[in-house]
């Protein structure tokens, strides 16, 4: 027996060596911490695969390095960025951008309405998410070096909106033409790509871009990080390796009795959607839509699949809501009433779910059979199959994201007769009119009260409803960060006020 | 060995072929649009049509195949679907750290794995046996995925001995890479460990009970030089058999354990690119696995064929 524990003391001595070996090599995580005073040290689970506009990536790690032509205060309202002021025709038929002078790219090249051109260009002839927002685009003329118009095909009254997003981060044309772009982001924000100091896969280093046109942010350099399982990740932010991470409920325990620091802002808009809504369709009689929204409990799916329950869409203070939008809060006995006055109809289907749908598109099915006759089966297919199917019309109810900002945009995404998620291609006279009135308001101050209309008689006619938000979580140390607060940006995953976290203490 | 080896390239290539016909036929067969995942939320049959064509997706069967194969002969493996980039960039950015991982991982099985089937089939039956072949029943159960979250939570939040950033490239600091490499590679290693070690414990018995290790004890050799001069080079023969199969399931278990680690390796390029359907990214890793695969192998059968001579063709 002594022999054996002597053999197996040798292996477990040499991994004590050499795990010892690490903290008088390695920084300890005290050492590490305190060094990282003017670094932010940032996670968000993954790296970009590609930096190029046009191609899908998450808000947080495209604000670090890119602008947008047009932003948002504090208070989440439009303000100049790229852009200093910009102006709709009154027809909304066309946008003028008047650039901000003296911006140059990390790379040395001029901002101008030339790069603006060729950034939207990318975008639009990119086979990514975003092309379809900028489809609407016509042409853009660039009479001088600091002015850009934009000419639509049609009213396009959100696009100031659109242009605030990720849907067009401005990147260098020069990087854009060579393609480097993709691995080597080149924009005009306060910290610039540092591929010296970035360990391919490890960090991405970004320091403080000295022509930098505006006021310096909180940290100097910041270090992205792609920590992809939240339990090591949790590990690394309560260690002191990083400074803010993305985060899920499910860790939050690991947090207990530590320095770190939560919260979590809405990122998802969830609601189930009438897709089969023509003549002789399921759903084609707005009382039993309006009997099948009234069985919804939105409150019980929230309390078993978490966020937040919502009577509508968009949030108090932004364009669309409207107080007068009581949505279609529980109640049973009014949805059986509405049904029989119906007719009692038999409805027999099914519908799709993506994995991160089925708990509440079952729930939702189930709350609604409590209707005698309704009979909605759900099946989970794989996302790409999902997203291919769910308003496609091949299904006559669905449940999902609804991504639009503006009124317009939701309206024109799901509500118009022509619009890609009407397949039945059925809109209201009263609809229609509101909507044309609204759009015809451009960004009038009356336009906010129209479009206020406009979303009242989407709930009215039970076109959609169960509204409900999901949220992201954010974890930061507060022993080496401060100011760290959920994004100006509405509805983005992973993004943060980046430029204002400041060291802590 | 120069028979062996040249056969043993010649099966390579149709192998490396069949691979590649198989994953490109089942990429084509999977249900569900690349263009769907792209567009996401705002896919509607319009815009799926529309990027469908731009990606090429529109064209026939063969001719997507032949332009595909035509130009992965031709070390192309196309563009990924999703990002634009060059899929052989993408694979090769993300080589090193699972082949580290990989390497970290046998590196720690055929340790452990041979130290305890050593232990245990130099005395079939003995309580050291038993006591080896209980640890490797409870090793082999033990997911990777879990006793990495516990080496993390142990030696990393705990102790504080190691940083939970564990991958550091070989050639930015070859100390740092190893060190980051101990708890990936216990991790990984230790369910692989098990199988090595019931392997070599076999086989090791096998070979002591055989006749002539009688002979060589009666001539008064000592049983520790029976064992290592003797017996050792017997019982490896089949061990490196199932060294072949043990680095094919570290490669697989390197994805899961890579997450865990954050080790920027294939594992989540492939997982993500599954999902989203960006086929080429697929279709290029999968290659990139089996051209690996069948290098081990071939290095493991010509170790082979150095040990026993009779596994060398005519």
């Amino acid at each position: 027996m002594k022999s054996i524990a002597l053999r197996a003391a040798v292996p477990l001595g040499i991994a004590a060596l050499l795990l010892t070996g690490c903290t008088s090599t390695d920084e300890t995580p005290e050492e590490t911490a305190a060094e990282a005073s003017g670094t932010l040290r940032l996670n968000f689970g993954a790296f970009p695969e590609t930096w190029t506009p046009g191609y899908e990536f998450e808000g947080g790690p495209m604000r670090i390095v890119y602008e947008n032509l047009i932003t948002r205060d504090d208070a989440g309202e439009l303000a100049p960025g790229l852009a200093e002021s910009w102006e709709l025709s009154d027809d909304s038929t066309s946008l003028t951008l008047n650039l901000r002078e003296g911006v140059v790219f990390h790379d040395g090249e001029p901002f101008d309405s030339e790069a603006v051109a060729v950034n939207i260009d990318t975008v639009k002839n990119t086979p990514g998410p975003f092309g379809a927002q900028l489809a609407v685009i016509d042409s853009v003329d660039t009479p001088d070096e600091n002015t850009v118009v934009l000419n639509f095909a049609g009213p396009t009254p959100s696009m100031p909106v659109t242009l605030s997003t990720r849907v067009l981060p401005i990147g260098s044309p020069a990087a854009i033409e060579d393609g480097s772009i993709a691995t080597d982001p080149i924009g005009t924000a306060p910290w610039a790509y540092d591929a010296e100091g970035s360990t391919a896969g490890t960090v991405m280093s970004f320091t403080q871009f000295d022509d930098y046109w505006g006021d310096a942010p909180g940290f100097e350099n910041i270090e992205l990080y792609a920590i992809p399982d939240d339990e090591a990740a949790a590990a690394a932010v309560v260690n002191g390796e990083i400074d803010v991470t993305d985060t899920e409920e499910e860790v939050l325990p690991r947090y207990d009795g530590t320095t770190v620091e939560t919260f979590e802002y809405p990122a998802i808009r969830n609601n189930v959607m009438f897709f089969d809504r023509g003549p002789g369709g399921l759903f084609e009689d707005v009382e039993v839509r309006q009997a099948i929204c009234y069985t919804f409990d939105v409150q019980q799916m929230v309390d078993v699949n978490g966020g937040e329950a919502a009577t509508q869409h968009f949030l108090e203070g932004t364009q669309g809501y409207n107080p007068d939008i009581t949505g279609y809060p529980t109640d049973v006995d009014e949805a059986n009433s509405l049904w029989s006055s119906a007719g009692s109809p038999t409805i027999d289907g099914e519908m799709i779910a993506a994995p991160f749908t089925t708990t509440q598109s079952t729930i939702y099915m189930d709350q609604a059979s409590q209707l005698e006759g309704f009979g909605i089966s759900v099946s989970t297919v794989p996302p790409p199959e999902w997203f291919q199917g769910w308003n496609s019309g091949t299904y006559p109810i669905g449940l999902g994201s609804n991504d639009e900002l503006t009124p317009f945009e939701w309206y024109s995404a799901w509500f118009a007769a022509d619009a890609g998620g009407n397949p039945s291609g059925v809109e209201s006279d009263e609809l229609k009119s509101a909507a044309d009135a609204a759009i015809a308001a451009g960004d009038s101050e009356e336009a906010d009260e129209l479009w206020a209309e406009v979303t009242k008689i989407i709930a009215d006619e039970a076109l959609t409803c169960a509204h409900a938000r999901g949220f992201e979580v954010i974890a930061y140390n507060s022993d080496t960060v401060t100011n760290v607060n959920a994004p100006a940006y509405p509805f983005e995953a992973n993004n943060l006020n980046l430029r204002e976290i400041t060291p802590a203490g | 060995m120069g028979k062996l080896i040249s056969f043993r390239l010649a099966l390579a290539v149709p192998q490396l072929i069949l691979v590649a016909l198989v994953v490109f036929l089942m990429t084509y067969l999977v249900p569900g649009s690349p263009a769907a995942a792209i567009l996401g939320t705002s896919a509607n049959p319009e815009r799926v049509a529309a990027v469908e064509a731009q990606l090429g997706l529109d064209q026939p069967f063969f001719t997507r195949l032949f332009t595909w194969f035509g130009s992965a002969i031709q070390g192309d493996l196309g563009n990924s679907y999703a990002v634009g980039r060059p899929v052989t960039d993408m694979l090769l950015e993300r080589m090193p750290a699972t082949l580290s991982l990989v390497f970290g991982g046998l590196v720690v099985a055929v340790l452990i794995g041979l130290t305890l089937g050593l232990l245990g089939g130099t005395r079939p039956g003995s309580t050291t046996d038993r006591v080896t072949t209980t640890i490797t029943a409870i090793t082999v159960a033990i997911p990777e995925f879990w006793l990495g979250i516990i080496l993390l939570l142990v030696f990393s939040v705990q102790l504080g001995w190691v940083p939970v950033l564990a991958y550091t490239p070989i050639e930015v600091d070859p100390l740092r890479w190893a060190q980051g490499l101990i708890l990936p590679s216990i991790a990984l290693g230790v369910g692989s460990a098990a199988l090595i070690a019931r392997s070599m414990r076999t086989s090791m018995a096998e070979t002591l009970s055989a006749r002539w290790v009688d002979t060589l004890t009666a001539t008064g050799m000592s049983r520790r030089r029976v064992i290592f001069r003797y017996g050792l080079k017997n019982a490896l023969i089949p061990v490196l058999a199932s060294t072949g199969l043990t680095v094919s399931i570290l490669i697989g278990a390197s994805f899961v354990v890579g997450q865990v680690f954050a080790f920027p390796g294939i594992g989540d390029l492939m997982l993500r690119s599954v999902i989203g359907k960006d086929f080429p990214v697929v279709q290029g890793g999968v290659l990139m696995i089996a051209v690996i695969v069948i290098a081990v192998n071939l290095v493991l059968d010509i170790c082979y064929g150095l040990l026993n001579p009779k596994a060398r063709p005519e």
